[in-house]
């Protein structure tokens, strides 16, 4: 049971949100394995972990892919905690798994108790444009309004899929990096005071 | 060395026991039987391990408990490493009326389950007896885990930590509660420790109810073994069993009645969805009584794009079906299409279908075919029915040969019926005009690839056999029932058996419609441009028909110009120019002139019209024509001339016959005529000939002119004879009447008697002639004349002495005669009196005024006979 990696290489935790149906799972499979899964089996809550390379750095990648579906609405709360960045996916042919990210990122900033948590909203099946029900400019000023970016994406052709992952990651990175720069300037701070502290 | 399988992915990544588990990552061998198994937690699986691919195996998760790894190791490969964790839990009974965060699992498939359920010590559910509800919140296990490294929540763990399963389990559970579990708990070890006897005595009540009920049961049973025998429940056995059996032959029952429906219902899908494929034999039915071929072709090749190709037994069958039908349609079509009379454009259509229904034959083909064998046969029909009306006819007449006898109107209706021969030209030529066009339409239209098939290559030098050859039969059927000498003697009299030709008056009035008839279908084919060898055949045909019409015509004319003698009524046409002519040349001329317009109207006239066609043949023709015109001249000619010179000895003979005129008469009406046909009706003939484009070569105008000349003389050398003769014949005797002798003493006083006899009858001749026609005068008396003189020189000579009044006497009379007959003297006739006068003696000068005197007086005295004989 003794895990003892030399140097243990960054986590950045990622958990794919969304309506059911949506293509989280496939994003996922597509970004991990570079497959594309036609049948669809409603998840319950996949894990999945790999090393990448994020410009010349090696990290790891764990990806939270969690069910879409209402029946497990109550279990959100649990994972959304672990989570560092998530992926607000949406598909661009179904207004109603639109509407539903509201809540998604209600249910995330309640759950984080973070603005600022890293967030990218996803207009997945891009491919299908003849079947698009929600158009660029909508989501667009959604995510505006979040002050998040968004991408179109489509699992089936591998568009911007790596990119909405990458992009996803590099936020977390900054983020982190900003909250280490916080808790060590606080640390320093507790020391100075610590110190200020003996001198008093 | 292949390198070790790393997992990578765990979908879902938690569950409780038996959960189906994808778990996807590197490497995991390249066949199933790489694999060796996975480790989760603590158990290694390998029976409950799919493979699926090098990055994907799907298990079923053993009943650990916690997070785990997820360990995939392989043949080759070997142990490998987990990147994410498994995280199994406790398989909680969730009853129905408890809420559950996750899809419970209601069948419990794992082998395990039922030992799980029996141990009571594998795993001790609630060992404080608190029966909490699992539902409240809970420490999670990471945090767990985190204060208490190296310990376990698990009751049989050895390291196990009664914080942790506090923690874990009892986490809202009050502390009088907690008390109460511990008081519970102890009880249970003292329980243990007392052993059975405590045991018994605490609840030796229900162990009372438990005996009871033993021994009742055992009485029962003994009872009804008595009463039921040693095998209680075989009865039982043997219902259930029938009842199983029952309820499987229900079961398959239903079954199969559901399979049935099933494979009605599956049955009338396929119907309603092929409805078009298997109706299609009816419609095709249906569409045929209605004649839409079109329709049917289009329903067929929609099929065959749709069907052909599929291996559908079911649709093989409709497919054989319809092709089964189809084939019908195809001969019914075949059938119509050969079968005859048809329309041009209907069988087009009709080839078109068969084209359109891949049909095995050649359509266009076999209906050009069709056509001519039509063609021929409507020919032979059309022969085989006349040949039986003249038979018929032939019956018909021998019957009213027999019955002519009794009734004249018979043999007159008989001999004025139209020859068969004329109406079976007449149908042949209908036929070859109407169905030739459609013939040769067809096969313009199938080399032309009009109908879309392709050509055979020898077909088109058949076609043109075929069309040659019906040319050439119809020509030669035409020639047989005509013309039958122009056929070929050795092969075609056999083939097309000769026509017996009726008489030729009856075929001169006919054979003109004949060629009509020809020249129309001719016409008609020259419409349909058709090769020039085959409108030959036709040509020479046509052609022959023309020199034998002509011919008919001139043959028919001639003998009706035979005829015009007997019908001379001897009546003296009194017209401005020809005085003397009876009605005989004008007779003639008239037939003649019919001939000629006739000929014009049918042989000659269309002679232009057809000459653009062939410049070189037709010209040839022309020539030919002509040249057998020239006999048929000829021939006119020459009977004409017969029948002149046939009239004499016709008049000869019924000289006896008192109501015709005296023969000397018609001897002069004769010469009329022939003066007449000579001067006048000749050239008109010539005219109208040349003016009908009749080339009629001078040969036979100066051979008829010479004939006519021959017949004039020989007219009247005959009159002249029987004139002059006796004329010439009385002037010996009266000279010497009275025994006159030249060597008289008479002084002359006045003309001797012989010569008033020779001017009386001179006079009488000239009233003769001018009574008949005043323009022979001039050609029959100077004959008269020149033989007088002639007589009178050969009397002259004859005087051996003559006396002075002799001499006186010879001069006066001669002198007389010339003088008088100077109007109709010839040179000849002059020459003869001037001899006469030589001959006689020169007379002395007192002599002379004596002869100046008696002629004087004679003058005087015979002014009215020198009148009648002066030219007017």
């Amino acid at each position: 049971m003794s895990k003892k990696p030399t140097v243990q290489p960054a986590l950045h935790k990622v958990i794919m949100v969304g309506s059911g149906g949506v293509g989280k799972s496939a994003l996922t499979l597509q970004f991990m394995y570079d497959e594309f899964v036609e049948d669809y089996e409603p998840t319950k809550a996949d894990s999945y972990r790999k090393k990448i390379l994020l410009d010349g750095e090696d990290v790891q990648i764990d990806i939270l892919d969690t069910a879409g579906q209402e029946d497990y609405a109550a279990i959100r709360d649990h994972y959304f905690r672990s989570g560092e960045g998530f992926l607000c996916i949406f598909s661009i042919t179904e207004d109603e798994s639109f509407q539903a990210t509201q809540e998604f990122r209600e249910q995330i900033l309640r759950v984080k108790n973070d603005e600022n948590i890293p967030f990218l909203l996803v207009g997945n099946k891009c491919d299908l444009e003849d079947k698009r029900k929600v158009s660029f400019q909508e989501a667009s000023e959604r995510a505006r309004q979040w002050g998040v970016p968004y991408v179109e994406t489509s699992a089936k052709t591998r568009e911007h899929v790596d990119k909405v992952f990458f992009d996803l990651m590099r936020e977390i990175r900054a983020r982190k990096m900003e909250e280490n720069k916080a808790n060590n300037g606080r640390g320093k701070d507790r020391k100075k005071k610590s110190i200020k502290c003996v001198i008093l | 060395m292949v390198p070790p399988p790393v997992v990578t992915g765990l979908s879902p990544n938690d569950g409780p026991p038996g959960t189906r588990i994808t778990i996807r990552g590197e490497n995991f061998g390249t066949k199933a039987t790489d694999l060796v198994g996975n480790l989760m937690r603590i158990n290694q699986f390998k029976s409950n391990t799919e493979w699926k691919s090098p990055s994907k195996i799907i298990a079923i998760s053993g009943p650990g408990k916690g997070l785990g790894d997820v360990i995939v190791s392989t043949k080759v490969g070997g142990v490998g490493t987990c990147n994410v964790k498994f995280k199994g839990y406790k398989n909680e009974n969730i009853g129905p009326m408890k809420d559950s965060a996750v899809w419970v699992e209601e069948t419990s498939f794992y082998p395990w389950d039922r030992h799980s359920l029996s141990s009571s010590s594998f795993q001790q559910d609630d060992p404080l007896g608190l029966s909490v509800e699992g539902t409240e919140r809970k420490l999670s296990e990471d945090d767990l885990n985190e204060k208490f490294p190296s310990a376990s929540g698990d009751i049989t763990s050895e390291n196990f930590s009664a914080c942790w399963f506090l923690l874990e389990n009892h986490l809202a559970t009050s502390f009088n509660d907690l008390q109460a579990g511990l008081l519970h708990l102890k009880r249970k070890v003292e329980g243990q420790k007392e052993g059975h006897l405590s045991f018994l005595k605490t609840n030796v009540g229900a162990v009372m109810d438990q005996v009871d009920t033993l021994i009742l049961l055992k009485e029962k049973y003994g009872s009804d073994l008595d009463e039921f025998g040693s095998e209680p429940t075989l009865k039982l056995e043997k219902a259930i069993k029938e009842s199983e059996r029952e309820a499987r032959k229900l079961y398959d029952d239903v079954l199969t009645r559901r399979d049935r429906a099933e494979k009605t219902r599956n049955a009338l899908n396929v119907l309603s969805r092929f409805k078009f494929l298997f109706c299609l034999p009816c419609s095709i039915d249906r569409n045929i009584k209605k004649g839409d071929y079109d329709i049917v072709i289009n329903d067929y090749m929609r099929v065959k794009n749709l069907f052909l190709k599929r291996d559908i037994p079911v649709f093989k069958m409709a497919l054989n079906e319809i092709e089964r039908c189809i084939v019908g349609i195809k001969k019914q079509l075949h059938v119509k299409l050969v079968k005859m009379p048809i329309h041009v454009d209907e069988q087009k259509r009709l080839i078109r279908y068969l084209i359109n229904l891949d049909s095995s034959f050649e359509p266009a083909w076999d209906a050009i075919n069709g056509h001519a064998d039509y063609l021929h046969s409507r020919m032979k029909q059309c022969y085989e029915e006349h040949k039986a009306a003249i038979v018929e006819d032939l019956n018909k007449s021998k019957n009213s040969n027999l019955s002519s006898k009794y009734s004249k109107f018979a043999a007159m209706h008989d001999t004025n019926h139209c020859p068969q021969n004329v109406f079976y030209v007449e149908e042949m030529c209908d036929i070859i005009s109407e169905l030739f066009p459609d013939i040769w339409k067809l096969g313009q239209s199938y080399f032309t690839g009009e109908l879309h098939v392709k050509v055979e290559p020898g077909h088109k030098t058949a076609f043109k056999h075929t069309v040659l050859n019906i040319m050439e039969v119809f020509c030669k059927r035409l020639r047989a029932a005509i013309i039958p000498h122009s056929l070929d003697r050795n092969t075609d009299r056999n083939t097309y058996e000769a026509w017996t030709l009726p008489d030729i008056d009856v075929m001169a009035v006919y054979l003109p419609d004949c060629l009509r008839y020809v020249r129309l279908s001719y016409a008609i084919l020259v419409k349909l441009d058709l090769p020039s060898d085959a409108l030959d055949i036709v040509l020479a045909f046509i052609s022959d028909l023309r020199i034998h019409c002509m011919c008919v015509l001139f043959k028919k004319t001639t003998d009706n110009i035979k005829r015009l003698s007997k019908q001379e009524k001897w009546k003296v046409e009194v017209s401005g120019s020809h005085n003397g002519i009876t009605d005989l040349p004008l007779n003639f001329e008239n037939a003649v002139q019919d001939l000629i317009q006739v000929i014009a109207e049918s042989v000659l006239k269309s002679e232009a019209r057809e000459g653009p066609l062939g410049e070189s043949t037709s010209s040839k023709r022309i020539r030919q024509t002509g040249s057998s015109d020239d006999d048929d001249d000829d021939e006119i000619r020459s009977p004409i001339v017969s029948q002149l010179i046939g009239t004499p000895s016709f008049v000869y003979r019924s000289r006896t016959h008192n109501q015709k005129p005296a023969w000397e008469h018609r001897l002069l009406m004769t010469l009329a005529n022939c003066q007449y046909t000579m001067n006048a009706v000749l050239k008109n003939i010539v005219e109208a000939f040349s003016k009908n484009g009749y080339n009629i070569s001078p040969n036979i105008i100066r051979k008829s002119r010479t004939d006519l000349e021959n017949l004039e003389r020989s007219i009247l050398e005959s009159y002249l004879e029987q004139k002059s003769d006796p004329l010439v014949g009385t002037i010996e005797p009266s000279m010497y009447l009275g025994r006159f002798d030249w060597d008289t003493n008479i002084t002359p006083t006045d003309l001797r008697p012989y010569a008033k006899e020779c001017i009386n009858n001179l006079i009488h001749v000239h009233f003769e002639v001018n009574s008949i026609s005043s323009k022979l005068v001039d050609s029959v008396l100077p004959q008269v004349v020149q033989t007088i003189a002639e007589e009178l020189y050969r009397l002259m000579s004859c005087v051996q002495k003559f006396s002075t009044a002799g001499i006186q006497q010879a001069h006066v009379d001669i002198s007389a005669l010339q003088e008088f007959f100077q109007g109709y003297s010839t040179p000849k006739a002059k020459d003869h009196f001037k001899e006469a006068m030589e001959l006689i003696p020169p007379l002395k000068q007192p002599d002379l005024t004596i002869v100046e005197d008696i002629l004087q007086k004679c003058r005087t005295k015979m002014r009215l006979q020198v009148l009648c004989l002066q030219k007017s």
